[in-house]
């Protein structure tokens, strides 16, 4: 489903006329944004933002300011079926969540039945407690938000818990293979598995906990929440090779990053949230919804994630900054930037690979709007994230699914 | 062309060869069927080699199980992903990356390039015949004895063990002596092996899904997590190579094949079984069968080395395989050790051929060959309780072409 639409995208967007790659994307992004009635004037003011925003860097703002105006309308207008919400609204989403993951660390050690103590060890590695648990948060969130919704039910569904669990296994497996893949030193402030015990261990390492959330997936018992995750791991190989190859077209290449963001990382928080909404609720509206805001938070997640790579430093990021320049790879900012410094596209095109180009490429980022450009973005995914879950019955976890969001692109790590 | 691409074409030649009519009087030539015990008489016997035997044992078995079949799949072999992987191995060559070997041995090594995992997936679910359903659409889904859920299996089987086949092969890159362009290749190939490892790990995952069964996944699940065990003890014993292995003893050492060798078919096969439904019974039969089968196979390309008439050409052989383990079991572990000095030469090279007369003397060969032949009557013993038929006899044939030493 949600395939069919990138592919439609796609289409849409290579015919598209290619003039100001923010417009055409803005275009392109059109269908997947607006699936209500107000699919038009939102596209209309995403241009009327566009344009503002193109007029100068100052006007951001400005334009952050309209959005927000935008976002409380919606808010407001979902709340006025409810009456518990404005009290609950500010809930911190962190602490709302935790309670459900109590011991969740513990219970991802449990799934690892290994002899070979060392093997346990590397496994067990990532699973340090120091971790954000920002996909297991959100799945749990969505989890009650969708019992609530269901039925008034308060309670967590062990099935629902276990796919918290799976969903930070898979995680954690990709993180060690991608550290693998791009020799990473570093990782939430510590060295990387790879670096410590070597690649070839590390490899195994990852597929043993891949191997380990199958298990504990074929364990709940339900084929179609198996073929929900599944599809996650296949997204996630698709989007390693997406990052191999790049793009000569400029429209090419946004759409392109926009899918491998998609399939690195929003599929995961899509399918696990999807999968605890049909064990939570028979009804496949809901289950849209869920997918829906999973992916669009997802999105927005990995597009401030490109941005953080810029702004932060490495203390704060626990990684080196502009990791992702000197893997030659160009996120959204980049691609923003070379629309106004169309110089930066030898060095897309080119991965960054002379000396200097990382470092020029930086500076040619910091003095576009790229940032900006990449932050309103995120804001629009954000604001398609809530409005999705604004469609679900009020309950607190809802509103801290809708705080979520605002989370995500206020975050500095 | 680029080996993966070949392999695509040699997947295809080798199944295009099988339409030729079978070489006379092969079923007849066999190494004595029926008789559990007959053929340990014939071991030393001068009939074919025992790779080519075991070759056309396979080749026979593999027209019992219908159309041909690669199990590569089709959505697999075309998908962007795979041609992507063949152009960047195109980049390795010339290089020194492990990849290039393995891709290598996907298209050229007959001996391990017969699939014979998933063969012997598609043979027991036809030996096993049809379950206990009363589904008709069930029925129907069924080609040459062979429901279609079981053929992906097969395929699942196999990608399983191809994926784990390319990630064995990942370099270290701490490890790796300072040249430059040297470097920056290694890492190149590890992140293409891991890449493409990934990608035939995820396909598995997904027709896995499709399946539609959960204690199907639950098991094969269960596989991938042994064999990454049974790889990594592999690796630890490996790391010591040239020099003096841990003391295992032969139970560890099963133990440890097990997860490496065994686990992954004898949990397919028991698949095969459930996807049929089967009952326990049948399902613990198919285990056991894919089990010892494999266990005996693993002895049999052990003991190669060590087999008469063959020290001349092949010399190579790792102290950790089984006629090893258990020759330094009867010596002793001292014994063992000064076995070991004696062989090495100035500069800590090892003198496998004196290594290898000095174990050969020993009883660890004939105890490796009795070891093979347990496993292989545990294998037989299995298959008794699926009615006679031409794939059961195909299985029986693969059992006795590993337990042959000639």
């Amino acid at each position: 489903m949600a395939l069919w639409w990138w592919r439609r995208c796609c289409c849409c967007f290579s015919r598209a006329p290619a003039f100001g790659s923010l417009r055409s994307l803005l275009e392109a992004a059109g269908p997947r944004l607006g699936c209500g009635p107000c699919a038009g004037r939102a596209a209309g003011r995403a241009e009327m933002h566009y344009f503002l925003g193109r007029s100068s860097v100052l006007s951001f703002p400005k334009i952050r300011s309209i959005f927000l105006r935008f976002h409380h309308t919606t808010t407001s207008r979902t709340c006025s079926c409810s009456k518990t919400v404005t009290d609950e609204k500010y809930k911190d989403p962190f602490k709302l969540g935790r309670k459900d993951l109590k011991n969740l660390y513990e219970d991802i050690k449990k799934e690892f039945l290994v002899s070979t103590a060392e093997l346990r060890e590397m496994c067990e590695y990532y699973f340090d407690g120091k971790g954000k648990a920002f996909r297991p948060m959100i799945v749990v969130l969505m989890a009650r938000a969708c019992n609530i919704h269901h039925n008034n039910s308060g309670e967590v569904q062990a099935s629902q818990r276990s796919v918290a669990i799976i969903a930070e296994m898979i995680h954690t497996a990709s993180l060690v293979h991608d550290d693998v893949i791009d020799d990473a030193n570093s990782r939430r402030g510590k060295m990387t598995v790879n670096q410590i015990w070597g690649e070839r261990k590390a490899v195994l390492a990852g597929d043993f906990i891949l191997s380990a959330a199958s298990v504990a997936l074929a364990r709940i018992g339900n084929t179609t929440i198996i073929s929900v995750l599944s599809q996650v791991i296949e997204d996630l190989v698709r989007g390693e090779f997406l990052q191999l190859g790049s793009k000569e077209n400029e429209n090419e290449r946004f759409t392109h990053y926009l899918e491998k963001t998609f399939k690195k990382t929003a599929s995961l928080i899509a399918n696990s949230c999807k999968a605890v909404s049909i064990l939570g609720c028979p009804d496949p509206k809901v289950h849209e919804i869920a997918y829906q805001y999973g992916k669009n938070v997802g999105i927005a997640f990995q597009l401030i994630d490109d941005v953080l790579d810029f702004t932060s430093c490495a203390d704060q990021l626990g990684k080196p900054a502009a990791a992702d320049l000197k893997l030659g790879l160009a996120t959204g900012p980049v691609l923003f930037a070379c629309q106004q410094f169309p110089e930066m596209n030898a060095m897309i095109m080119r991965r960054f690979s002379l000396p200097g180009d990382v470092e020029r490429a930086r500076q040619y980022v910091l003095q576009s709007d790229g940032v900006q450009q990449t932050t309103y973005l995120a804001q629009r995914y954000c604001h398609e994230a809530m409005k999705e879950i604004s469609k679900l019955r009020p309950s607190p976890e809802r509103d801290a699914l809708i705080q979520l969001t605002e989370t995500v692109l206020t975050r500095d790590k | 062309m680029c080996p993966l691409l070949l392999l695509r074409l040699g997947g295809c030649c080798s199944r295009l060869l099988l339409l030729r009519p079978p070489p006379p009087g092969l079923w007849s030539g066999r190494g004595g069927g029926g008789g559990g015990v007959r053929w340990r008489r014939g071991l030393f016997s001068g009939s074919p080699s025992a790779a080519s035997h075991w070759s056309k044992v396979v080749s026979e078995a593999e027209k019992i199980v219908g159309y041909p079949t690669s199990f590569m799949s089709l959505r697999c072999l075309l998908s962007d992903e795979l041609s992507n992987i063949a152009m960047q191995v195109r980049k390795l060559v010339g290089t020194k990356h492990p990849l290039l070997n393995t891709a290598r041995g996907l298209v050229y090594d007959s001996r391990n390039n017969l699939q014979m995992r998933g063969l012997v997936v598609l043979l027991i679910s036809k030996a096993a015949g049809p379950g206990n359903t009363a589904e008709l659409s069930f029925q129907h889904d069924m080609v040459s004895g062979i429901y279609s859920s079981q053929r992906s299996l097969a395929e699942i089987t196999e990608l399983i063990h191809t994926a784990f086949l390319v990630h064995r092969g990942i370099v270290n890159i701490g490890e790796l002596k300072s040249c430059d362009g040297l470097l920056k290749d290694m890492q190149f190939g590890n992140k293409i092996a891991v890449l493409s490892g990934d990608f035939l790990l995820a396909n598995a995952c997904t027709s896995l899904a499709q399946l539609q069964n959960t204690k199907v996944v639950e098991l094969i699940s269960s596989a991938i997590g042994d064999l990454v065990q049974g790889i990594y003890y592999d690796n630890s014993n490996l790391s010591e190579q040239n020099c003096l292995t841990h003391d295992i003893g032969i139970s560890t050492w099963k133990e440890q094949i097990f997860l490496s060798h065994s686990a992954l078919l004898a949990k397919s096969c028991q698949a095969a079984m459930e996807l049929a439904k089967h009952d326990a019974e049948i399902q613990d039969m198919a285990f056991q069968y894919g089990k010892n089968m494999s266990m005996s196979h693993k002895l049999h390309s052990d003991l190669q080395p060590f087999i008469k008439g063959k020290s001349s050409d092949s010399v190579a052989f790792s102290l950790n395989s089984a006629p090893v383990v258990l020759h330094q079991e009867f010596l002793g572990r001292e014994a063992w050790i000064k076995q070991i000095r004696e062989a090495q030469n100035k500069g800590n090279l090892m003198d496998f051929t004196k290594l290898q007369e000095a174990i050969k003397a020993g009883k660890g060969v004939t105890s490796a060959i009795d070891l093979c032949h347990y496993h292989g009557n545990r294998a037989l013993e299995a298959l008794e309780c699926f009615p006679s038929s031409e794939a059961r006899s195909a299985l029986e044939n693969m059992v006795y072409a590993v337990t042959r030493f000639s």
